[in-house]
């Protein structure tokens, strides 16, 4: 791997671009306006390409992410956030993730050993491969994955995943000693192991501290899951209770209901609102006819005819603690019983490790480590996922593997740690109600479910994937944060207020000292002002203006006067939405002789002298094909029709029929588009074949 | 402002013709604003330009472009020495004022017009252009309520309304303000009618001798006993 490769592994470049939340929300900062964009596009492949190279595991991000990306997301202050999750499902299904094949080559001659298959021991294999070491992962069950496999229930991850790329990373050449625990750090350095990173996860569930808690038929939420997931089929009887809030609990609920129990009823002693687990998992589980006990907490367990009769009491909220969230408070003599046959107490986990470690230990049973560093007490020894954290998400767990790779790299080599480039932040504030005003507000597409009843029976995957056209559509909702435009050309702004006069979402403004301002915040990124402004000023801060137009003219012009076929027609279309399917695609694909399309991001975009470009370069017919009133922008097509008339008037100063140059809108019934390019282009061969004949006549 | 337009590319081609290669300049101030000649359009014209030449297949010019930020202010043009060199002919994209001004700095080059100077005036929105001053150099506006009559009626009479006004329209055109009737509303609005009632006399062009000339800096003298 070059280094070129390396660095763009370690930092994240984002070109010109403003970080944009989301990408600061992600634990991994993954460039998602990047593959979102890629997606609305119908570049599926590329979109893949963009998440492999931010992530080491995107098909298990695409199942289980908490998508930290959705809550940031300002397309939330319009209408309902963008689903990037499912965007990202979409590309690694439809890109083909499955047929990528990695390569590693062993440069480096110190042995690494990581202590656990968790996600985040995975990651920091995969890095470490990546960067030439020889690596180790020992796990101490039977399976490598850690919480992947024996924490989180099939519906929601399947196992074929996790074995892909268990066999990716064993292709990579990483060796995984399964049924292997690690009792002594020590022999591993005597096994000649130069640096371990230890992520043994936390498995152990917490004790209630209540009476009867250890009668036969309660059982921890981890335990439990880790027997369901390991194939074994606990019986549980009717009636199932499962204490606690967090995914841990709806995932032992829903686990205990796929398993046969009648009555599954969740305990929780807050209520809803302040339910750690994700909202939509929460759905979910309501949906499968999960129950809910808010506001109560079992305080005595007693077993009586194999049945649990369990005490409980009610709770009330009380002022915030700490962490924000109102603690809950028992109501004196509020007791009262109830019956399960099985109590599966989800309350949380801290991690289990062996004192010969020799690790310092802290808050909830965690271990201590430098957090930029992620170095421990013991010199060569890293740790990181939630040994370190405690309970916390795949994706963040991927993240401290893939920080503890490259930390371990830095100590290998003798390197001073690099700053630690893992916090980002966005520097994109609300948007104002003006411009939320102008947005056009585009329903939210969801990828399909199987129906509850369907699910309810078996551990098949609950979450379908989306069809090519919702995923295209859901993916151009995208509000493209922090790639609008700038001033880049502060000293040839002529202030001409043309910006403030034709941006549809009315984001320029004239500031005390009467200069004009683009804020970033609130640009859409539609590229009017790009393309109108008289000095020329003005720039997409990712180059989706001009500069991309010009190179995909020259190219098209290019491969164009390699063919010769005549007449040339030079098809100006919108990139967004059109490339998989209609009467566009079809043309491409067919390459009917004679027309070349430019795919551009958006016509509005599109600027007289690239049509006159094409007329100079021998088109003799040129047409833009817009998305009409599918475009998720505003006043595109007024724009288009303007520059287009500007250059009618100049063909026909010049001589050439104004008819030349068309519009079309891809949008309208697709039998309709694709006639009125017939008859465009039929036309043109007309006018092509008077031009020839003219000219015959004058020689 | 100076408001401009572009002359057609035919005009164009025909005062370029005799010249192989031609600096294409334009002016980064009023004929930015007004959409004639800045950056945006000089790339226009450059465009249009190669391809009248590629379809006609007479072509023989080379084209240079260029943008200043203001072509009426020698020490702008001072940036061209070099490029001026490369070219047979200059076609300044600038108002008269420009070309006349690239004309007195570069001495022996042809410096031919690309816009039509129009008027001053005002953008009343995007893409729409208004005049507002003749530069009479007499300004009247005092008497008529910031409205000038000179540019704004069709007659440029001093004392109006004429009988061609109806419904508030001029008789030359419909869809024109009378300029008269806007002055006597906005009169009516200030509470300065009686200025409508007053008779202003012809003006004396006497006093507009051209060029105009204005010197603004004192005829002082620096000596050993001054300063």
């Amino acid at each position: 791997m070059d280094n070129y490769q390396v660095n763009r592994i370690k930092e994240a470049s984002y070109g010109h671009s403003i970080i944009p939340p989301c990408q600061a929300a992600c634990p991994l900062h993954m460039e998602i306006g990047e593959y979102v964009d890629l997606v609305a596009q119908g570049k599926v492949m590329e979109a893949l390409q963009v998440i492999r190279d931010g992530n080491p595991f995107p098909s298990i991000c695409a199942y289980v992410c908490t998508h930290p990306c959705e809550d940031a997301c300002r397309r939330s202050q319009v209408d309902e956030p963008i689903a990037i999750r499912a965007l990202k499902r979409f590309a690694v299904e439809f890109g083909g993730d499955r047929m990528i094949e990695l390569e590693a080559v062993t440069t480096q001659s110190e042995k690494v050993a990581v202590v656990g298959s968790g996600p985040a021991g995975l990651a920091c294999a995969y890095y470490l491969r990546k960067l030439g070491y020889p690596v180790t992962i020992f796990e101490a069950y039977s399976e490598p994955g850690g919480m992947l496999r024996v924490g989180i229930p099939q519906y929601r991850l399947p196992r074929e995943v996790v074995d892909t790329e268990v066999q990716r990373l064993t292709h990579m050449g990483v060796e995984i000693k399964t049924n292997t625990r690690v009792v002594s750090l020590d022999l591993l350095f005597d096994m000649a192991y130069k640096a371990v990173f230890i992520t043994v996860g936390a498995h152990q569930g917490l004790r209630m501290g209540i009476e009867g808690e250890d009668s036969p038929g309660v059982i921890d939420g981890a335990t439990f899951l880790r027997e369901v997931n390991l194939g074994l089929k606990p019986s549980l009887g009717d009636r199932v209770g499962v204490v606690g809030g967090g995914n841990v609990a709806i995932d032992a609920a829903r686990a205990a209901v796929r398993l046969g129990a009648h009555k599954v009823s969740i305990i929780y002693r807050r209520s809803r609102e302040e339910m750690p687990a994700s909202p939509s998992e929460i759905e979910q589980a309501l949906e499968e006819g999960i129950e809910t006990m808010f506001l109560v907490t079992p305080i005595r367990v007693k077993r009586e005819n194999g049945h649990l009769n369990v005490t409980c009491v009610k709770m009330e909220l009380g002022e915030p603690d700490a962490d924000g969230r109102r603690r809950p408070i028992p109501i004196k003599g509020s007791e009262f019983n109830t019956e399960f046959d099985t109590l599966i107490t989800a309350i949380g986990q801290a991690p289990q490790l062996s004192e010969d470690f020799r690790l310092r230990i802290g808050r909830g049973s965690t271990i201590q480590v430098d957090p930029v560093t992620l170095t421990t007490n013991r010199a060569g020894v890293f740790a990181g996922g939630d040994a370190v954290t405690g309970p916390a998400t795949v994706t963040q767990a991927l993240a401290s593997g893939r920080q503890a790779a490259f930390r371990i790299d830095d100590y290998l080599q003798h390197r001073y740690p690099l700053a630690d480039t893992g916090e980002k932040k966005s520097s994109l504030g609300e948007l104002s109600p003006k411009t939320i005003e102008m947005i056009k507000k585009i329903e939210r597409l969801e990828p399909p479910f199987l129906p509850p009843e369907a699910r309810v029976n078996e551990f098949t995957t609950v979450e379908l994937i989306y069809d090519w056209q919702s995923a295209v559509n859901e993916a151009r909702r995208c509000l493209r944060c922090g790639m609008g435009a700038e001033i880049l050309f502060q000293d040839k702004c002529a202030t001409c207020l043309t910006c403030l006069r034709v941006c549809p979402y009315h984001v320029p403004y004239i500031d005390d000292a009467g200069s004009i301002q683009i804020p970033a915040e609130q640009c859409q990124a539609c590229g009017i002002c790009v393309a109108e402004c008289p000095a020329k000023a003005i720039v997409l801060r990712k180059p989706y203006d001009r500069r991309h137009i010009d190179e995909e003219l020259e190219h098209a012009l290019k491969s164009a006067a390699e063919s010769k076929s005549k007449p040339l027609i030079i098809g100006f279309c919108c990139q967004y939405g059109l490339f998989g399917t209609g009467a566009l695609a079809s043309l491409w694909r067919e390459g009917k002789a004679g027309i070349w399309i430019v795919p551009i991001l958006c016509v509005a975009k599109l600027e007289e002298v690239h049509i006159l470009r094409a007329f100079e370069m021998g088109a003799e017919g040129v047409f833009i094909a817009g998305c009409g009133e599918q475009c998720s922008r505003e006043n595109t097509a007024f724009w288009v029709l303007q520059r287009v008339e500007k250059v009618r008037k100049v063909l026909a100063q010049i001589g050439l029929e104004p008819q030349r140059l068309q519009t079309f809108n891809l949008r309208i019934a697709e039998a309709d588009a694709a006639e009125a390019l017939d008859n465009f282009t039929e036309q043109i061969g007309g006018l092509y074949l008077n031009s020839i004949i003219k000219q015959e006549v004058r020689t | 402002m100076i408001v401009a337009e572009q002359k057609p590319v035919e005009e164009i081609r025909q005062v370029i013709a005799p010249y192989e290669r031609v600096l294409l300049l334009g002016c980064g101030t009023c004929v930015t604003v007004c959409g004639a000649g800045g950056e945006h359009e000089v790339s226009f014209l450059h465009s249009a330009l190669q391809v009248a030449q590629a379809r006609s297949g007479d072509g023989i010019h080379s084209f240079l472009e260029y943008t200043v930020k203001r072509q009426c202010d020698f020490e702008f043009l001072d940036l061209l020495t070099d490029k001026v060199k490369e070219v047979d002919a200059i076609l300044s994209l600038g108002c008269g004022i420009g070309v006349q001004v690239v004309a007195e700095r570069f001495s022996d080059i042809p410096v031919l017009p690309g816009v039509n100077t129009s008027f001053m005036g005002m953008a009343k929105e995007w893409g729409v252009w208004d005049e507002r001053c003749a530069a009479c150099g007499d300004c009247r506006l005092a008497d008529t309520a910031g409205i000038c009559p000179i540019t704004r009626c069709t007659k440029g009479i001093l004392n109006g309304p004429c009988a061609g006004t109806k419904n508030g329209k001029c008789e030359a055109n419909k869809d024109m303000d009378c300029a008269w009737i806007l002055i006597y509303k906005r009169l009516e609005r200030l509470q300065q009618l009686e200025k409508m009632r007053r008779y202003y006399p012809p003006r004396n062009f006497r006093v507009i001798p051209r060029p105009r000339r204005i010197v603004k800096k004192a005829d002082v003298k620096v000596g050993k006993d001054n300063g």
